[in-house]
């Protein structure tokens, strides 16, 4: 197991290289000079070579790349042009709102999903079943903002029912009802794809020899599918989730921004807008870490759930 | 053999594996694929003849006539400026479809001419395959958001946002598809009459994968029309006064309180336009392609 854990991160790294160079890249490649943007517009042509040395723009690019790797490693991001804080210190206060929104999302995706899924495999061509499915593809159809914008107007807003704007604290300090509506409105997007592949896996686990003999032994039904068909189709559906992982984190990004919720998503979108490019490039590099360590963990998770693989 | 025999050989092998005829009987008897193609040909329609279409003009302002509820001169109500809703629904339907056409056609072609390399060019393989893996580390509105940083907002992001969601998928894809057509006697016996390596990619592979990377384009456009309308909607699309759905939306939240219908009308046709495509994409995969799922 721990061996295919290190071929897995052998792997991620190209992808992480890439991650980095495009974020060094959002650093140089910006339509005006950094210099010139750090130096204001009233500065003197030598200040702004001034700068340029100091901050080493004249040096060839895979230098500055590689000198740019080093800081990420001592992590320096620099210097936010609008809030003048250490880019570092701004990723350290909005990630954990989002690592809380994105677990609160999978906290009420994956079980509704997985029962969902469940239900209309075992009931297989039932008006239940049919339900069930259209809902999945209803929700797989359905934009993130749109969930957000039903349970703002209503659940927030004419029923007064929950805060819709910012986050009050963590959850430990009363900051569980804020959290709810966009960890709902991220979540109820999921259902939908978990679902729908739960239902596919666990009708393939049904028709499988085990099972009829788990049925033959005189198991309660409730047993044969609890422990022998969902456990077995857990293993798709993990994968699915990390695929949605993506998805995840783009609608994270949506949800934070709908809900002003204070995390690294809407850190991201309110840096572009103006043009803040440390703090952008900062943001978008930590949410690609975060995808791919998700990624990391579900291939992790996958070989717990399925103990052929740890033999192998 | 001749290569003129190899060559008609290929082909039967090619509409064998379209048959388009017992597809399209098949597709015509699911109903629902019926009503999401006649909805998605409505819809096209509508988007392609906008102007003609359109009660009125998508930008001209009625400050005496805001925030309207439907009714009978505005189906659809009119937005906070007076701009009636409906009109500008159908252009924003215009724009939005376009994106998500140019998206993944581009990502199409490039995610496809990516994965029957690697399947023809062993050596190719590798270094393609590191690539897509590295443009899957992206999500799509990250890279949305990357480019609309250094570029600018704009739907230049959008496109190439919505090219890059699509190319490592599709390679993927293409390269499993073109690795089973590889294994098939016609290409060895191709390759053995002599017949040369753009032939043998052309005719004899690209052919015989275009119904998988078809049907897959088609499962994937509903994904893509989502995530481009999300992007508009994070501001990182289409400036207004453009119309465009995502956006749309965005701009109605600000009334969201007094005048719903502004956010929600815009939201709920990127969930119809969405549903359709899924539908035919589902109806599409299981006529054609029932490898395909997952």
């Amino acid at each position: 197991m721990g061996r295919q854990i290190v071929h897995r991160l052998l792997v991620s790294f190209p992808a992480l290289l890439g991650v980095l160079f495009l974020c060094f890249c959002l650093l140089q490649v910006v339509p005006s000079d950094p210099a010139m943007i750090i130096a204001g517009p009233d500065a003197k042509a030598d200040t702004i070579a001034a700068i340029r040395l100091e901050l080493g723009l004249d040096r060839p690019i895979p230098i500055q790349f590689a000198d740019y790797i080093g800081r990420v490693l001592r992590g320096d991001l620099g210097r936010s042009i609008i809030s003048n804080r250490m880019v570092s210190e701004e990723l350290a206060l909005t990630i954990g709102p989002t690592v809380e929104l994105m677990l609160g999302a999978m906290l009420i995706a994956v079980p509704l999903g997985l029962t969902l899924g469940t239900l209309a495999a075992v009931k297989r061509g039932t008006l239940l079943d049919r339900l069930i499915m259209a809902i999945s593809v209803a929700g797989v159809s359905m934009p993130v903002f749109f969930i957000g914008l039903i349970l703002i107007q209503y659940v927030g807003f004419r029923w007064g029912l929950l805060p819709f704007t910012g986050r009050t604290g963590p959850i430990w300090d009363g900051g569980l009802p804020s959290l709810i509506l966009p960890a709902a409105t991220l979540g109820l997007v999921l259902i939908g794809p978990i679902a729908r592949l739960t239902r596919t896996a666990v009708l393939e686990v049904l028709g499988a020899d085990f099972v009829r003999t788990a049925r033959a032994k005189g198991l309660r039904e409730t047993v044969v599918i609890v422990h022998h068909a969902l456990r077995n189709a857990l293993i798709p559906v993990v994968t699915l989730i990390g695929l949605q992982a993506a998805f995840l984190l783009g609608g994270a990004v949506v949800t934070e921004t709908m809900f002003s919720w204070p995390g690294v998503g809407r850190l991201a979108v309110g840096a572009i807008v103006s043009s803040d490019f440390p703090t952008a490039q900062g943001a978008i590099m930590i949410l690609a870490i975060a995808f791919l360590t998700i990624n990391l963990l579900v291939d992790v998770l996958y070989v717990y759930l399925d103990p052929r693989l740890q033999r192998s | 053999m001749s290569v003129e025999t190899l060559n008609a050989l290929v082909h039967a092998e090619e509409s064998g594996a379209l048959g388009r005829s017992g597809a399209l009987r098949r597709l015509a008897r699911d109903k629902v694929a019926v009503a999401a193609t006649l909805l998605l040909t409505l819809i096209a329609l509508a988007a392609v003849f906008a102007p003609v279409v359109a009660p009125y003009d998508p930008y001209l302002t009625d400050l005496s006539n805001v925030m309207q509820p439907p009714t009978a001169q505005h189906w659809f109500g009119t937005d906070n400026t007076g701009r009636d809703i409906l009109s500008r629904v159908i252009f924003g339907t215009r724009n939005t479809l376009m994106l998500g056409l140019v998206g993944v056609v581009i990502g199409g072609v490039v995610g496809g001419v990516l994965g029957i390399w690697a399947a023809y060019y062993p050596r190719a393989d590798g270094w393609i395959m590191r690539l897509v893996d590295v443009m899957l580390a992206f999500p799509a509105i990250l890279i949305g958001l990357a480019v609309a940083a250094v570029a600018g907002a704009g739907l230049t992001a959008v496109v190439i946002a919505l090219v890059v969601a699509t190319v490592p998928d599709v390679a993927r894809v293409a390269r499993g598809a073109a690795v089973g057509v590889m294994g098939q006697e016609f290409m060895e016996a191709g390759r053995a009459v002599g017949v040369s390596d753009r032939t043998l990619i052309w005719r004899y592979l690209t052919l015989n994968c275009i119904s998988t990377i078809f049907v897959f384009l088609t499962l994937r456009f509903g994904q893509i029309i989502l995530i481009g309308s999300a992007l508009g909607f994070l501001g990182m699309g289409a400036q207004p006064p453009t119309a465009e759905l995502g956006m749309m939306a965005a701009q109605g939240r600000d009334f969201l309180f007094m005048a719903p219908h502004i956010a929600t009308i815009p939201s709920c046709a990127i969930f119809v336009i969405v549903l359709a495509a899924n539908l035919l994409g589902d109806a599409l995969r299981d006529v054609l392609d029932p490898r395909l799922q997952q």
